[in-house]
């Protein structure tokens, strides 16, 4: 065991810290959720050049190579920051792409999503809101150079922003399949922005007998389901790294709150009230680092733990959002405004609690895998 | 960041479940069936077989009968050995008074009772609380006077496990009653056959005799058991509890319960077997063994901090929390499960899982209140960990 980190992972963490410090503050945040979407694709082209969307992807296709753990250590930062931004939708589906896609496809789509030329986006949920993988509605027509995609998937975050979706799909074999499908061209394709608490760009997308070549398909059959299923483990506990992050961040705000308020003569932070408070903050967000660095750390071993992502997203879950409730009782009236930042992370952490499945999603998962 | 274990520690922790495989009794499900005297009778045979393979005092320095053992080696020692509710490893002896004699005790009370302790061949038990010093130990009341050669000491301790079987029992008495706290309190080695010793047995409420009171009558005690330098024993005192912190141990009770649970259910045989298939049930075994694994990792990270020579403070109250905390749950939702038949006592016809759901619930009742009750380690927590300032206090109470 080693709770440490590494140079590399201080690295990262230190370079993150500087680069969000100036270019992501809550004004960016408050932006594009006002619909500012010059202020989102300006910060999405500084963090492509910095490498951080394929920091995970070999070298061979233009990633900088270093590990999930590595990745986790950033994500954390991004999540403490509020930074508007696609990187888990774009990591995490080059993954995918890298371990299971095509050569033709890997050569083709990685290294443009490593410079930013490509965005890739996951298309997993659909009308009845579920992350099980197992039962895709949307139809796929076999023919002699590809499939013919016809029905709707929701909840697809930065739509708007990507050049395609990694979409799960049932052929007309009854098969699913996953598929990576352009969705920026005009024929085929309709986007529907929804409002969505994440205050970043949330999308249903049509496909009308969308035409897809063959190389595109990443997986068939019960590979599809298996290959999609790692898709949300993965993207689980990127969230959770996320929302790690984030965590601590509204610790810390709490604390340095408590420390400066004062009633009765003295700060709120001396009352014993608020301290039992901000102690179980403390631990619980000490526990969530714990469990997403064990989760993260599996992923770069052969495979991943399905126990340990699971656990991760459950702890993440539960805890930040509660972690975010408990700050706003801290804060008392000041963390009910508009005005004040809390919000801004709990909305966050609303939207990521459920993103690649809830806690209850994944702790039917963790029960499976633990042979109940 | 690396989240697995080294071959050398998962050979060891392979060879202690063989070691208990051999040593327990079969069908072993814990000492919560025990009488009272068949337990410590199992304790003290374990622990001569411990110090036979040379894992009691494994951690402690080769110099005083130990092996140099990593702290991580220790904590899986201690990991495994609680998982399987197996007695013997002796707490007060092995992690709290040796530690802290090797820290401030003098070259005589080393050679006296570091061996002994590391050959398993004395009992020590705990003077700390006493009957109006619980939480607010500073307070406490039992005088040690000196009288030439000797301190006389009176008063009375509580809750002293361990009390009816010790040997010896370090303690902190006042030995300055001008100073009303931390700064006139002393830590004695005392010998419990002394002339004036009086303990009494306290039940608990799982009807287990496990605790006493130590009333001191006149007990007269060689000056050379003092332990570090008069009125010095705040400090002295504080070490000891810090060394008594890891909190794997009821990590290692709430995942051995966890464990059994899902064994127990997936059994066909069993008379609640059909709550395996119960959605609601799966969702909270999930969501429990989740909460598990987040306490093992906080006593993990305390281990690992010890072994990087970094002093684990609030993060052993992290883990203590944490861990006592999920301990009770699990074992609630054992009775849960078990439902009716959560209510039958061990000894019960028709009883299942041996009744020891409901007498290890009834027993860990004392895991959130000793050592420190959890709200007291949230404000250590709070204090050391997060910075905060400590609450005002009540007039007359130095604010130390």
């Amino acid at each position: 065991m080693d709770f440490g980190l590494t140079e590399t992972q201080e690295l990262i963490r230190t370079t993150a810290r500087e680069f969000l410090a100036d270019r992501s503050d809550s004004s960016v945040a408050r932006a594009v959720a006002n619909g500012d979407t010059d202020a989102l694709e300006s910060l999405w082209k500084d963090i492509v050049e910095l490498g951080w969307p394929a920091l995970i992807i070999s070298e061979e296709h233009g990633g900088a190579g270093l590990s999930f753990g590595d990745f986790a250590v950033l994500l954390e930062e991004l999540g403490a920051s509020l930074a508007p931004t696609p990187i888990v939708e774009s990591a995490i589906t080059s993954r995918i792409i890298e371990r299971f896609g095509s050569n033709d496809l890997k050569s083709d789509l990685l290294p443009k999503a490593a410079t930013g030329d490509a965005l890739i986006t996951p298309a997993i949920v659909e009308r009845d809101a579920s992350w099980d993988a197992t039962s895709p509605t949307v139809a796929a027509t076999k023919t002699d150079t590809g499939l013919v995609i016809t029905g709707e998937k929701r909840f697809v975050a930065f739509a708007e922003q990507a050049t395609h979706a990694l979409t799960l799909v049932r052929t007309d074999k009854g098969d699913p399949a996953l598929v990576v499908v352009p969705i920026s061209e005009s024929g085929g394709i309709e986007q529907i922005p929804l409002e969505h608490v994440a205050g970043t760009p949330v999308s249903s997308v049509s496909f009308n007998e969308l035409e897809v070549p063959e190389a595109n398909i990443v997986a068939t059959g019960d590979d599809a389901i298996r290959t999609t299923e790692e898709l949300i483990a993965t993207g689980s506990v990127a969230r959770a790294a996320q929302l790690a992050g984030l965590g601590r961040a509204v610790m810390d705000a709490t604390v340095e709150y408590a420390s400066n308020r004062e009633q009765f003569g003295q700060v709120v932070g001396s009352f014993q009230a608020i301290q039992h408070h901000l102690a179980e903050m403390a631990i619980a967000s000490k526990q969530v680092n714990h469990l997403v660095h064990s989760a993260a750390w599996s992923f770069s071993q052969d495979g991943y733990s399905v126990e340990r992502a699971a656990k991760a997203k459950i702890a993440a879950s539960e805890k930040i959002s509660a972690l975010c409730w408990n700050a706003h009782q801290c804060h008392g009236a000041i963390g009910f405004t508009w005005e004040h930042d809390l919000h801004l992370y709990t909305r966050r952490a609303l939207a990521w609690k459920t993103d690649y499945g809830d806690s209850s999603f994944h702790k039917s998962k963790l029960a499976d895998a633990m042979g109940l | 960041m690396r989240f697995d274990f080294t071959t050398e520690e998962t050979d060891f922790r392979n060879q202690i479940s063989t070691f208990l495989d051999e040593m327990l009794p079969k069908n072993w499900g814990g000492p919560a069936g025990l009488s009272d005297d068949d337990g410590w009778a199992l304790d003290q045979r374990l622990r001569k077989e411990l110090v036979k393979r040379g894992w009691l005092v494994m951690g402690w320095p080769k110099e005083y009968g130990g092996a140099d053992s990593s702290p991580m080696m220790n904590t899986i020692l201690a990991d495994e050995m609680a998982y399987r509710r197996a007695p013997g490893l002796d707490g007060f002896g092995t992690r709290m008074l040796g530690p802290t004699l090797m820290a401030f005790g003098n070259e005589e009370q080393r050679a006296q009772h570091l061996g002994a302790i590391a050959r398993g061949e004395v009992q020590w038990c705990q003077g700390y609380s006493e009957p109006n010093s619980g939480s607010d130990l500073a307070s406490i009341q039992t005088s040690a006077e000196l009288y030439g050669d000797e301190f006389v000491i009176n008063g009375a301790k509580i809750w002293t496990s361990m009390g009816h079987r010790a040997d010896m029992m370090f303690m902190l008495v006042r030995t300055n009653p001008d100073e009303p706290r931390h700064a006139g309190i002393s830590l004695l080695l005392v010998d419990m056959k002394t002339p004036g010793i009086d303990v009494q047995p306290i039940v608990n409420m799982a009807g287990v005799h496990h605790f006493n009171q130590v009333i001191f009558d006149n007990v007269c005690v060689p000056k050379e058991n003092l332990v570090g330098d008069l009125n010095d024993g705040w400090r002295v005192g504080m070490t000891i509890l810090n060394h008594e912190r890891s909190g794997i141990e009821f990590a290692a009770g709430a995942r051995a319960a966890i464990e059994e649970l899902i064994a127990y259910i997936n059994n066909p045989d069993s008379p609640v077997h059909s709550a395996k298939s119960d959605p609601a049930v799966r969702i909270k075994l999930a969501e429990l063994s989740t909460e598990v694994e987040a306490a093992r990792l906080l006593c993990y990270d305390v281990t690992w901090r010890h072994g990087q020579g970094l002093e684990p403070s609030f993060e052993a109250s992290m883990s203590k929390v944490a861990g006592t905390d999920i301990y009770q749950k699990v074992l609630e939702y054992g009775l849960e499960i078990l439902g009716m038949y959560g209510g039958l006592e061990p000894a019960s016809p028709q009883v299942e899982l041996q009744g020891r759901f409901l007498k290890l619930r009834m027993l860990s009742t004392a895991t959130t209140i000793f050592s420190g009750t959890n709200e007291i380690q949230k404000n250590i927590i709070a204090q050391r960990g997060l910075g905060l300032p400590r609450p005002p206090r009540p007039p007359g109470l130095a604010n130390k």
